[in-house]
């Protein structure tokens, strides 16, 4: 259970101390990018606790939707149309699913007193 | 052994988010302080606020002025009077221009491709003393409360002048401040430079450690000012 949290800090460690800075005009691409990792990372959560965890797909899927959403942004701004605005939109909404059953599912998991109590009623 | 299976990955995974999230927020917070996202009401009470601190620290600055040269006078005996005049002095004769003075500051040459009008040497003398100069010559002209640029005018060709002698190219615009507000004080986006680019034309600005300021040629003569306190 640490181990991930453990892993989190260390990579804003990381982040924080590396002098690397992103020039200004990426930082909306980035912005995309960051939404799709979240995404993932909750959607791979969402997996452990629905006992459906598959590392494969935890791994592509984060790298590919990181690098695809940032891409997809970028190419969007080249053609004039806002898919920034369409990533944002559908991982957003991914995102937000994705708290919404994690709760359910630790809900379920700390309140069975809680669930039993649904069903009856 | 099940639990290790999906921890490893996970944790992988959190790490680049770590790194994404801060990268993101280093660079988000860069983005929102930038004076050029802020929003004008903002940067006009910003203008506002600054203005405002500058005026109260000018007048504080002239207070303790005061309180020093009264200091001064109270304290003083003959030998120190005599020695706080000619600090005076000193000081007057370089504003004045009348001893030549050295001192680090920036050179701003003109080349003959350079299309400038004499109004330009005077926005740019102007903008210079703005920014803190304290003693400027254009080529071996001393520039002093009193000079004169304009232009001439021969067989349709225009040339500038600086108190009446022709300027020749290059001209060359020396300042002695601090080169490198002096140097900021000219390049600042919008700034002078920026409008001089506009019709192509593109001074060579140097800061320099060391430079060499001429005297006036010759002194002005005061026939009907007079001291006011003394009436």
């Amino acid at each position: 259970m640490w181990l991930p949290i453990l892993g989190l800090l260390f990579g804003a460690i990381i982040g924080s101390t590396i002098s690397f800075q992103i020039p200004v005009i990426y930082v909306k691409y980035m912005s995309v990018a960051v939404l799709a990792s979240l995404d993932s990372v909750f959607g791979g959560v969402k997996a452990v606790l629905e006992d459906k965890f598959d590392s494969t797909i935890l791994l592509t899927g984060f790298f590919t939707n990181t690098l695809l959403a940032a891409l997809l942004a970028y190419l969007g701004d080249r053609l004039g149309v806002d898919l920034h605005m369409a990533a944002v939109f559908a991982f957003g909404v991914r995102l937000f699913q994705n708290l919404a059953d994690i709760r359910h599912h630790l809900l379920g998991k700390t309140l069975k007193n809680y669930d039993a109590h649904k069903r009856i009623s | 052994m099940e639990r290790k299976s999906w921890q490893i990955p996970v944790t992988i995974v959190l790490i680049f988010v770590g790194i994404l999230l801060t990268l993101q927020f280093q660079s988000q917070t860069r983005v929102l302080t930038d004076l050029s996202t802020q929003k004008t009401e903002h940067l006009i009470t910003m203008v506002r606020n600054l203005s405002d601190k500058r005026t109260s620290l000018m007048e504080e600055l002239a207070t303790l002025e005061n309180t020093l040269q009264e200091l001064k006078v109270s304290g003083a005996t003959d030998a120190n009077i005599i020695e706080n005049l000619n600090a005076d002095l000193k000081r007057l004769s370089i504003v004045n221009g009348e001893k030549e003075v050295s001192g680090p500051g920036l050179t701003v040459t003109f080349s003959e491709y350079d299309p400038i009008l004499y109004t330009d040497l005077v926005l740019l003398i102007n903008e210079l003393w703005a920014a803190g100069a304290e003693a400027i010559a254009i080529n071996e002209t001393r520039v002093n409360f009193n000079t004169v640029i304009f232009y001439g005018e021969v067989n349709n060709s225009m040339y500038i002048t600086a108190n009446h002698i022709p300027l020749s190219f290059p001209i060359t615009i020396k300042a002695i401040g601090n080169p490198n507000t002096l140097d900021k004080g000219l390049t600042l986006p919008g700034g002078i430079i920026d409008n001089l680019a506009l019709f192509q034309a593109f001074p060579e600005i140097e800061q320099q450690e060391e430079l060499v300021l001429p005297a006036v040629e010759k002194k002005v003569p005061f026939y009907n000012a007079r001291d006011v306190e003394k009436n």
